[in-house]
C-alpha cells in the first residue's frame, strides 16, 4: 500500500468572480520510503498540490490519502506529527522575532511532548548546527543555516513524511549542495518520505526515484529516474524542460545549439 | 573598437564601527559590445560591482576605482547630474528582486509609462502603447491584464520580466542585468535570455550579467569573471569554462547536481585552500 495517495485532485481558486484551477485532477502515488519530485514551471500548481496536502488549499475535488486513510479536515494534531513542510524561502518561513529555540520547542509545547531542552539541542545536531544557535534570532543566520533550522523544526514531532516546496532554491549554489546532502542524509537515517517541488530538474533527479513533470496545473508526464537520465520521455513539454535544463548546457557531447 | 565600458582597480569599502569593510577588493575589467558575466556566491562582491558601476552605493559605502570610463565619460569625476543622465538611459539595470525592486503602490502600466511620458513627453495612448510593446517583447501573454496589475498580484516571473520590460524601453547601451532570470523556471528563463541575446547581437548593446549559476552564464556569456570575496580569482572565456583552473570555479561546478549523475552526496567547496587566504589583510 502507498503511504500517499491522491487520486483526482483538483485545486480552485475563487477570488472577484475569477476562477483559477490551480491544479486539475492530478493523481499520483509515493510508496513509504520512496523519494518523489514534482516539477514544473512556476504557475504549474506544483506547491498547490503540497499545500491541499497540508490544508492550506482548498480541495475542489478527488481524495488525499495518508497510509490508506482520507485526510481529515481541519487536519489537527495527528496530521501533523506524520507529515510537516519545509518552505522555499527560508527568510519568510521563520518567525522573525521568535529566537531559534522558541520556533524549535513551540511543536513539542503544542503536542505536550516533554523534554523539548534535550531535544531541541539533539535537532540542531541533527541538521549541523551549533547548540548555541538556539539563542540566536532568524536574522544572525545565514539563508543555508535558516534552512537548517526550517528542516529541523520539521523533524521536531519525527514525522514520516516531509513535503519539500523548493528547499534550497533560495540558496547559493555550494550551500544547496550541502543542505541537499542533509536531507539526503536525515531520509535515510530517519526512513523519510519525501514529496519534492523543484523548478529545477538537475535537483530533482538528484533527490528522487521519480518525477511527475506538470504544466498548467495538469499532470503531464511520470518519469522514472532512469527514463529521465536516459532522456526517454515521450511529451513534447518534458522534453522541452529536459533541454532547457541549465544542467545540459555544459554537457561537451551535447553542445548547445 | 575602444572598450564601452573600462574599470580598473575598483573597491567598494564600508567604514563600519569595527574598521573597514572592503567588499569589493581591486576588480578591475573592460567590456566591449558583448556578453560579460560575473559568477559568485552570495557575499562575493558581485552585486556592489554591478551597482558601483552606475555609483548606486550609498554612503557610509564609498567606491573608489583607478579608472572607470563609460563610453569617454569618466564615471569617479562625473557629478550627481551627469550620472542621473546616464542611469536608465545610457545604462539600464535590472534588479534581483521584483518584490522589492517594483513600486508597491503604482500599477504596473502607471510604472512603465511614468518615464516615457516625463522624460521622453510622449502622450497617453503612443506611452501605453510602447509600454505594452514592451511587455510583448518579454512574452508576457497577455500585455493588457498586466498593465492593469498591481506588483503583488505578479508571479515572480512576470515581476521579473516587467523589469526587463522597464529597463529596456530606453533602450540603454550598457545592461547590468543582476541575477535576472533566478526568480524565474528554465523554460522563461530561455525566452527571456534569447531576448538579452538578441539585444545584445541586434543593437549592440553591452552586457553584464551578475549570477550565482555558473553553468547558466557559461551558456549564456562570452566572458566570465569568477569573483570571490571581493576579488576576480579567475577570468575564463566561457566555452573554456570546463577547463578552468581555479579550484574556486571547479568547486562552484562539482557542487550542482547532474541529470543522471552520481547518487553520491554532492561534493562540498573546499574553503580551506591556500588560493582563500590570497591577499587577505
Amino acid at each position: 500500500m502507498s503511504l500517499i495517495e491522491i487520486d483526482n485532485l483538483s485545486v480552485t481558486f475563487r477570488a472577484k468572480g475569477r476562477e483559477v484551477r490551480a491544479v486539475e485532477a492530478v493523481s499520483l502515488t509515493v510508496a513509504a520510503r520512496e523519494s518523489y519530485g514534482l516539477v514544473g514551471e512556476s504557475g504549474s500548481g506544483k506547491s498547490t498540490i503540497l499545500r491541499a496536502i497540508c490544508g492550506l488549499a482548498p480541495i475542489s475535488g478527488g481524495s488525499i490519502r495518508i497510509g490508506g486513510v482520507p485526510v481529515a479536515t481541519p487536519r489537527g494534531r495527528a496530521f501533523a506529527a506524520r507529515v510537516q513542510m519545509v518552505f522555499q524561502d527560508p527568510y519568510a518561513s521563520l518567525h522573525p522575532r521568535h529566537t531559534i529555540d522558541r520556533t524549535l520547542s513551540e511543536p513539542l509545547a503544542i503536542h505536550g511532548l516533554s523534554g523539548s531542552d534535550a531535544r531541541v539541542v539533539k535537532a540542531l545536531e541533527d541538521v549541523g548546527l551549533p547548540a548555541a544557535f538556539r539563542f540566536r534570532f532568524p536574522h544572525q543566520l545565514s539563508g543555508g543555516q535558516r534552512q537548517r533550522v526550517a528542516i529541523a523544526r520539521a523533524l521536531m514531532l519525527e514525522p514520516e513524511i516531509l513535503l519539500l516546496d523548493e528547499p534550497t532554491s533560495a540558496l547559493d549554489a555550494s550551500v544547496q549542495a550541502e543542505v541537499l546532502n542533509l536531507l539526503d542524509r536525515l531520509r535515510d537515517e530517519r526512513g523519510l518520505t519525501f514529496l519534492m517541488v523543484s523548478h529545477d530538474l538537475a535537483v530533482i533527479d538528484h533527490m528522487t526515484d521519480r518525477v511527475l513533470v506538470m504544466q498548467n496545473g495538469r499532470a503531464v508526464e511520470e518519469l522514472t529516474r532512469a527514463a529521465l537520465a536516459g532522456a526517454r520521455m515521450t511529451t513534447d513539454y518534458a522534453r522541452s524542460l529536459f533541454d532547457a535544463s541549465a544542467d545540459r548546457m555544459l554537457d561537451p557531447a551535447k553542445e548547445a545549439p | 573598437m575602444s572598450p564601452l565600458l573600462e574599470v580598473q582597480n575598483l573597491r567598494v569599502t564600508f567604514d563600519t564601527e569595527t574598521g573597514p569593510v572592503e567588499a569589493v577588493r581591486g576588480v578591475s575589467f573592460s567590456l566591449g559590445r558583448e556578453r560579460l558575466g560575473i559568477v559568485g556566491e552570495s557575499g562575493s562582491g558581485k552585486t556592489m560591482t554591478g551597482r558601483a558601476v552606475l555609483r548606486l552605493i550609498r554612503p557610509p559605502g564609498r567606491v573608489e576605482a583607478d579608472r572607470m570610463v563609460f563610453d569617454g565619460q569618466d564615471l569617479i569625476a562625473a557629478s550627481e547630474r551627469e550620472m542621473r543622465a546616464l542611469r536608465g538611459q545610457r545604462i539600464g539595470m535590472v534588479m534581483q528582486d521584483p518584490k522589492y525592486s517594483l513600486n508597491p503602490v503604482m500599477n504596473v502600466g502607471a510604472q512603465l509609462t511614468e518615464g516615457l511620458r516625463l522624460r521622453d513627453g510622449f502622450g497617453r495612448a503612443d506611452a501605453r502603447a510602447k509600454a505594452i510593446a514592451a511587455l510583448e517583447a518579454v512574452q508576457i501573454r497577455d500585455p493588457e491584464r498586466v498593465m492593469e496589475a498591481y506588483p503583488h498580484e505578479l508571479s515572480g516571473g512576470m515581476g521579473q520580466r516587467v523589469m526587463i520590460a522597464m529597463m529596456l524601453i530606453p533602450e540603454p547601451d550598457l545592461l547590468i542585468a543582476d541575477e535576472p532570470t533566478s526568480a524565474l523556471d528554465v523554460t522563461v528563463q530561455a525566452e527571456v535570455l534569447s531576448i538579452l541575446d538578441a539585444l545584445v547581437r541586434d543593437r549592440g548593446m553591452g552586457l553584464i550579467f551578475i549570477s550565482h549559476d555558473l553553468r547558466l552564464v557559461a551558456r549564456f556569456c562570452d566572458r566570465v569573471l569568477v569573483m570571490y570575496k571581493g576579488r576576480v580569482v579567475e577570468e575564463v572565456e566561457a566555452k573554456n569554462l570546463l577547463a578552468a583552473r581555479h579550484p574556486y570555479t571547479q568547486g562552484l561546478l562539482n557542487c550542482l547536481p547532474r541529470i543522471g549523475g552520481s547518487r553520491a552526496p554532492l561534493p562540498g567547496l573546499d574553503r580551506t585552500g591556500a588560493w582563500t587566504q590570497e591577499g587577505t589583510p
